[in-house]
């Protein structure tokens, strides 16, 4: 269930490759991760959160750890993204603890009106259908959709984000896909 | 409504995908141009700096400033113990002094009850004078702690040498430096010296001749009551390179020999007694024998008392003037291994600097880890707690 996002493959290692030869290199190297992460890491803290203006501040707070850490990534420990994303996850959730997990209390509804009016009215129940599944899946299991769907990760940069195996982060996608075609068939 | 296929599915995911308003996006695109310039105030941001520098970059400065504080806390440690001498010559003037007083012990405080206390005619008699002081009230003395306070300037703040009434012998042995050619010179300040706190030269031998031949002994006495100050005037005849003193509680044998001498008085008094009432010639031949020894007896006691008083009263002072080895270095020159001996005595302190060093911060540090790795496990926990 590998996603192809619009992101370019490979360009990562490139990318630390001349952060490691020159502080200039670096800062061009993170300025690449940024435009090709920026909008995937706002999808996926916004989906942990479930709170706009939260997310904004949680993925500049994010991204601006990242970037006064980057000298201190290890290409060897992994992928550029999921170091970077590893960074948004720990930014969110210390947002989710501070908040005592208000974010529970205060998700937005679906907004049927932003799904466009040229779509049939087919599509746009099942897309009910399928936002309102996901809202009833687990927090844990919605974060592994977000991490795969909203934020574009391959399964090893999962694995890596969650400190997960790739087999395991595999298996638990997934449990939650089934589980959330089941919940959409509820709906159904 | 059917059951999405798989492609469907994650093609509704993805249009549920949350986008960042425009606003945001431009708003953040431009603090990344900028280089994400910090919001945060200035601790946070020297937080931050700091934590953007490689753990292994972090080591070298940290072992800098390490190195540093060692050095300071090692020059600080240096300067106090010379005491700001000027250098090579301060730890050779080091003065050794040894105290060998002992504690009075209580059965000289009352060997014989209240008698001790008051001085008998016999005893003074016996001891002539002002000896008998010390005895006599050896019983009040026995628990007087002896004092006396050293001045800086080599003399002992006291009187006499029997302080607190307690006969106390002392002695000293100096070794000055000098150069060959001032061996004779400082011989005759010796002597000037010993005459001048009427002293004593008991033996006195000069040899001359080159650095290490030359060389001066004198086996002095000197009254104790005048030892600081004589001491004092020897030492600045010539550089100083060792001086020693002792001291040496005499009282307990004084005051035994004394009572000894009491007793051996009223000895004699009784057998005069019984030599009056004998009646004859044998007996009376039988008690003048008996006389003639104790009278012996008495002499050779006397005699003890008064070289112990003369113990107490006169100190003993050894004066060497050594030329040689010791003298090439006190000749002002300092020389290679002055400096490998003050080097290794630097090494040394600040090895002793750092191992105290290591006893504080070393704990301190082990706590700090722990803090610091109970708090980071505690946050993980709490992360994963978030999610489930």
């Amino acid at each position: 269930m590998d996603s192809d996002s619009g992101r370019s493959t490979g360009m990562e290692q490139t990318l630390i490759a001349e952060a490691k030869d020159a502080p200039r290199a670096g800062d061009i190297a993170f300025e690449r991760l940024y435009r090709s992460s920026r909008d995937d890491v706002y999808a996926y803290v916004a989906s942990l959160l479930r709170d706009g203006p939260a997310a904004e501040e949680v993925t500049a707070a994010a991204f601006e750890r990242a970037y006064r850490k980057r000298n201190r990534f290890d290409p060897e420990r992994g992928e550029p993204r999921a170091w970077l994303f590893g960074i948004a996850r720990n930014a969110a959730l210390d947002e989710l603890r501070r908040r005592g997990r208000q974010a529970e209390l205060t998700a937005e509804p679906a907004d049927l009106e932003s799904f466009g009016s040229t779509e049939s009215a087919e599509h746009q129940e099942r897309r009910l259908a399928v936002s309102a599944a996901l809202e009833r899946l687990e927090p844990n299991e919605r974060e592994l959709v977000a991490l795969k769907f909203f934020a574009s990760l391959a399964n090893a940069e999962i694995a890596q984000v969650l400190g997960l195996t790739e087999s395991n982060a595999g298996t638990k996608l997934h449990r939650a896909m089934t589980k959330l075609r089941e919940a959409c068939d509820g709906h159904a | 409504m059917d059951t999405p296929r798989d492609d469907q599915l994650a093609a509704e995911l993805r249009a549920l995908r949350p986008t960042p308003r425009p606003e945001f996006v431009a708003e953040l695109d431009e603090r990344a141009a900028a280089g994400f310039p910090r919001r945060s105030p200035l601790p946070r941001a020297w937080f931050d700096r700091l934590q953007t520098i490689q753990p292994r970059k972090l080591l070298i400065p940290a072992g800098g400033i390490a190195l540093v504080a060692i050095a300071l806390a090692t020059t600080v440690v240096a300067i106090d113990e010379g005491g700001g001498g000027s250098g090579a010559d301060a730890p050779r003037a080091l003065i050794q002094k040894t105290d060998s007083s002992r504690a009075p012990a209580p059965e000289i405080a009352e060997p014989s009850g209240a008698d001790t206390a008051k001085p008998s005619p016999q005893y003074e008699g016996a001891t002539g004078g002002v000896e008998g002081s010390s005895a006599s009230s050896a019983g009040a003395a026995a628990s007087a702690p002896m004092s006396k306070s050293f001045d800086g300037n080599g003399s002992y703040a006291e009187g006499s040498t029997r302080l607190h009434n307690r006969a106390v012998e002392r002695s000293a042995e100096l070794v000055l430096g000098a150069a060959p050619a001032d061996v004779a010179d400082d011989s005759a300040e010796v002597f000037e010296a010993v005459h001048a706190h009427d002293g004593i030269v008991l033996r006195s031998s000069t040899r001359e001749g080159e650095a290490g031949v030359a060389s001066a002994r004198f086996e002095l006495l000197i009254p104790s009551a005048k030892l600081g100050d004589a001491l004092a005037a020897l030492s600045s005849i010539d550089e100083v390179r060792s001086r020693h003193e002792a001291t040496d509680d005499i009282t307990a044998p004084t005051v035994a020999t004394g009572e000894l001498l009491q007793d051996s008085k009223a000895r004699i008094d009784s057998l005069l007694a019984q030599l009056e009432a004998a009646e004859t010639e044998s007996e009376r031949e039988a008690v003048e024998a008996e006389l003639a020894q104790e009278r012996r007896h008495r002499a050779r006691l006397r005699a003890q008392l008064q070289q112990l008083e003369r113990r107490a009263d006169y100190s003993r002072v050894l004066v060497r003037i050594e030329t040689g080895a010791a003298e090439e270095s006190s000749g002002g020159a300092w020389g290679v291994g002055d400096a490998l001996d003050d080097a290794g005595q630097i090494l040394a302190v600040a090895a002793a600097v750092a191992v105290v060093a290591l006893a504080i911060l070393g704990p301190i540090a082990l706590i700090a880890l722990l803090a610091w790795l109970t708090h980071r496990a505690w946050v993980r926990r709490e992360r994963r707690r978030v999610l489930s």
